[in-house]
């Protein structure tokens, strides 16, 4: 959720900006642009794409800045536009993958109690983080989700924004968010299991 | 008690602190017991946690910036 602060600053700039200051559209290009970028590019993995998508946004902003009536947060407003122009880039060239999301669970008994070890690679990520071949993983991964699930998780663990802002942008309830969330964090934390796992093998026969 | 099962469906409200206070507190009892939902839960968290640092740090490439700076200048700017 944006701070009050920077509700705030938005709503004094979009207040400016419909009386037509020119300054007030440069301070929102310069607060927004990353962050429509980056939302984009994270969706089409595409820079091209990203780049025509925060042009087509910035348009959007300036042309439709009157029909903005302060509903939501201007940051909504504003990832809306963006992710409807992503998904025009995407159904352009849409692979549709079948992913499932259910494999993502552990194995369980007939009382639904784990029948697998699972191992703890959570502290002994720290030295990988960065390297090319952790952040390509990770990349893929994402890749591979499809699209609903992709942008909730994007928006909500990637963006940091709340369960409560993202139902806002998407219009869609909690719980469906949460849902969403939630599949995506197991497809996702099974992938990087595989990877660690793998890893791990690998360094201790070297 | 809550199973392996149940435990791994409530770790997304978990985190959220939206469970109320009887089922957090079985959650917690079966992660004193159960090793590997803990491992889960501790790869679970980790997962988000290495996505953030890894997608949030998207900056855009300098020439595209230069870009986005002629487009406003030329599109929006002049207009």
């Amino acid at each position: 959720m944006p701070t009050q602060e920077e509700k705030a600053q938005d709503e004094n700039l979009v207040r400016d900006m419909k009386a037509g200051h020119m300054e007030a559209f440069n301070k929102i290009f310069e607060l927004y642009q990353r962050k429509i970028y980056a939302l984009s590019f994270n969706m089409t993995r595409n820079q091209m794409d990203a780049q025509d998508v925060t042009q087509d946004v910035l348009l959007t902003i300036y042309r439709k800045i009157d029909t903005f009536q302060g509903k939501s947060a201007f940051s909504s407003w504003v990832y809306r536009i963006t992710l409807n122009a992503t998904y025009m880039k995407l159904r352009n060239k849409k692979k549709e993958q079948y992913v499932s999301l259910d494999e993502s669970l552990p194995n369980f008994n007939h009382s639904g109690f784990q029948n697998e070890k699972v191992s703890d690679w959570s502290k002994s990520t720290d030295s990988l983080l960065f390297s090319n071949e952790t952040k390509e993983v990770i990349e893929k991964a994402v890749d591979l989700l499809p699209e609903k699930e992709k942008v909730v998780f994007i928006l909500r663990d990637v963006e940091g924004l709340s369960t409560d802002n993202v139902g806002d942008i998407l219009d869609l309830t909690i719980p469906a968010v949460k849902s969403r969330l939630h599949r995506a964090r197991l497809f996702l934390r099974k992938k990087l299991s595989h990877y660690f796992d793998d890893y791990q093998a690998r360094s201790a026969k070297q | 008690m809550i199973c392996c099962k149940e435990c791994i469906e409530l770790l997304c409200d978990y985190f959220e602190g939206t469970l109320d206070p009887e089922t957090a507190s079985s959650l917690e009892d079966h992660f004193k017991d159960c090793p590997p939902c803990v491992s889960f839960l501790k790869t679970y968290r980790q997962t988000s946690d290495l996505c953030k640092k890894t997608l949030t740090a998207v900056e855009i490439p300098e020439p595209v910036q230069e870009k986005l700076r002629e487009f406003v200048k030329t599109r929006i700017q002049n207009r």
